[in-house]
């Protein structure tokens, strides 16, 4: 046992170290799949975030791009009036005027977000304004019938260089989006390839975790077999160490009852003799102080008297009187151990009856003990009360020497002058049965109440006859019936005598044990 | 034609062995008491040298038997007589300490035709002895198988 211990103290710790380790492997797999879903969360966000500005960008460019088509379609429509005349054309300018400014609107709209292009667009609408001031101005002239001013105004426009300059700022700024352009393409790249990478090695994290996880699990779970095995190997070596100890008891009790047994036999035999002979010697006795008697009254000339008249005297009379004293408490000793040998007997015999367990109404054998009591009751003046009892199934001889016994006592030992009463209860709980047998008689001190259920001992005044076995007897009985037996008593507050047996007692309970 | 029965007792006390006498005796039977303090040579006695109880043939015996000897048990030799075709018709009265019912219920099955128990007290004893002693006197032996 001793050298078992730290090897369980060890297997403990192992157990608690693996306990531990898989509990901190579920947390870590825990948190990196709560991070991968995060990341993985905020990465997509913000490659959809970094696509829209992208495509915002493109949307940017192609403003600009269809503003100066617009620009274009209302120049040339300009230029395609001065030459035709045609109202067409003119038309024609116009609708391509009308859809500048919205265009240009919408550009404004579009790139608002960035001062540097809205500082250029502001340009752009001023630029765009002048040559299309220039244009109606053209226009105008046409519309007078003045072509050579309105040439001239072509020649001088053409000059001020409105139209480069809208050119160049568009360029500008159709450099400055191309330059986002490829920023926002970068930058949507780089969280798309995070997004994938995160979720790549979270899933890879996962799956290393998933694996020493199912590792340690097959670890413990070899463990757990190894440690049920040992506990079956306990369990069938514990069976067989019972099954030693019992059949070592088994043997004990058999010696000691066969011990018992020889001993008292054998301590009758020389007890015959010694009672026979001191019989013997005792008849002698008589017949010496007989003669002794018949010497000394012996008239000088009469014959010797009958025997049986003869009267010693004095010294004689001392003599025969010790002579016979020592004989009698010769032979009250010896009566006195042939009564216990015959107890220790009696107990051994009645250790190796087998019982027989039967249906018992309780309460019948109570009442037919109680009228073979009835004469010792009354004379002692006791009531005996018998409460309902529980019926139970065990052996019949046993539960009436059980009970017979301490009724009995209960009768022997009340107080003198006070009329007894003698109550029997009994109940039951969680299969046994439970009797009380109480009386308000002398009482037994708190300190004898183990000493009176050993074998020949007795306790408080010693006024009745006993050998101070019927205890002794009653507790082995109850024993061997798989009950236990307590008494609760004070002195002169009467006693009880708890008596506590299963309520179906089978052979198997306890003869088996035999 | 009656023969005078030999009264065989098989004691190992002594004691008890002078006490049983005295009082068959004081129960007026005279016959001639043969004892045995242990097994073997009551045995040797019974059944002879080469152990077939022959040379007892034709002799009336009684046979006290106690049950616990030094060197075997009273039941072996109770046995053994009750099987010998020339000892079984003898009467075997067993006089032991042992009053266990069943050590007598096994001496009667194996064909004891008394079992008396020695009691400690003297009077009982004696008693007990005399009555025996009357028995005898009156009890019909036959012979051992011829």
């Amino acid at each position: 046992m001793n050298s078992a211990e730290p090897k369980t103290v060890v297997k403990a710790w192992a157990q608690r170290r693996r306990a531990f380790w898989q509990i901190l492997l579920f947390s870590a797999g825990l948190l990196v799949l709560t991070v991968i879903s995060a990341g993985s969360v905020y990465l997509v966000n913000k490659a959809r975030d970094d696509s829209k500005w992208v495509i915002h960008t493109i949307e940017a460019e192609n403003q600009i791009n269809a503003l100066l088509l617009e620009i274009r379609r209302a120049e040339s429509a300009a230029r395609a009036y001065l030459l035709t005349r045609g109202a067409d054309f003119k038309a024609d300018h116009d609708k391509a005027v009308a859809a500048i400014v919205p265009a240009l609107d919408r550009l404004t709209h579009l790139i608002g977000d960035n001062p540097e292009q809205r500082k250029s667009i502001d340009k752009l609408s001023s630029a765009i304004e002048t040559r299309l001031g220039q244009l109606a101005q053209e226009i105008d002239f046409i519309r007078q019938d003045q072509p050579e001013k309105a040439t001239a105004l072509v020649r001088e426009f053409a000059s001020t260089d409105a139209t480069a300059a809208i050119a160049e700022i568009a360029t500008g700024m159709l450099q400055e989006e191309e330059r986002l352009f490829r920023l926002r393409t970068v930058n949507s790249d780089r969280s798309q390839t995070l997004a994938a990478s995160m979720t790549g090695i979270g899933s890879g994290l996962v799956v290393l975790l998933a694996m020493i996880s199912i590792w340690l699990v097959r670890r413990s779970a070899r463990a757990r077999d190894e440690a049920e095995n040992r506990l079956r190997d306990a369990y069938a070596n514990l069976e067989t160490v019972v099954d030693e100890r019992t059949a070592d008891l088994r043997e004990a009790n058999d010696e000691i009852q066969r011990f018992a047994y020889i001993i008292s036999h054998d301590l009758r035999s020389p007890l015959v003799n010694i009672m026979g002979f001191t019989s013997e010697l005792e008849e002698l006795g008589g017949d010496i102080f007989r003669r002794i008697g018949g010497l000394t009254h012996v008239p000088a000339d009469g014959p010797p008297p009958a025997s049986g008249e003869i009267v010693l005297e004095g010294a004689d009379k001392q003599l025969s009187e010790d002579f016979s004293e020592a004989l009698g408490f010769i032979k009250t000793s010896i009566a006195k151990m042939d009564r216990l040998i015959s107890a220790i007997l009696n107990l051994t015999r009645e250790g190796r009856r087998e019982f027989q367990p039967v249906k018992i109404d309780t309460s019948e054998l109570i009442g037919a003990i109680v009228s073979t009591l009835a004469h010792q009751a009354a004379e002692a003046q006791a009531e005996i009360h018998v409460e309902p009892l529980p019926n139970l199934v065990s052996d019949r001889l046993a539960l009436e020497q059980i009970f017979s016994n301490l009724i009995d006592n209960a009768i022997k030992y009340l107080k003198s002058g006070v009329p007894g009463e003698i109550r029997i209860r009994g109940r039951t709980k969680l299969g046994y049965a439970i009797f009380e047998i109480s009386d308000n008689g002398r009482g037994i001190d708190p300190k004898d109440h183990q000493r009176i259920f050993d074998l020949f001992r007795r306790a408080g005044t010693q006024d009745k006859p006993g050998q101070g076995i019927g205890l002794a007897h009653v507790r082995a009985l109850v024993r061997r019936l798989g009950g236990t037996m307590s008494v609760s008593s004070e002195l002169n507050a009467g006693s009880t005598f708890t008596i506590t047996l299963p309520i179906a007692w089978n052979v198997s309970n306890r003869n088996a044990d035999r | 034609m009656t023969q005078p029965v030999t009264i065989i007792m098989i004691e190992d006390d002594e004691g008890h062995a002078r006490l049983i006498e005295r009082n068959i005796r004081r129960s007026g039977v005279n016959n001639e008491i043969v004892s045995f303090a242990n097994g073997t040579d009551a045995m040797r006695h019974l059944f002879g040298a080469d152990g077939s109880g022959l040379v007892q043939k034709g002799n009336a015996l009684l046979i006290l038997l106690d049950l616990n000897l030094p060197d075997m048990t009273g039941i072996d030799i109770l046995k053994q007589i009750k099987e010998n075709k020339y000892l079984k018709a003898s009467p075997v009265v067993v006089l032991t300490t042992t009053d266990d019912t069943q050590e007598i219920k096994r001496c009667y099955e194996l064909g004891c035709n008394v079992y008396v128990t020695k009691p400690v007290n003297y009077e009982n004893f004696a008693n007990a002895i005399r009555q025996l002693g009357l028995f005898f006197s009156v009890i019909q032996v036959p012979p051992a198988a011829t």
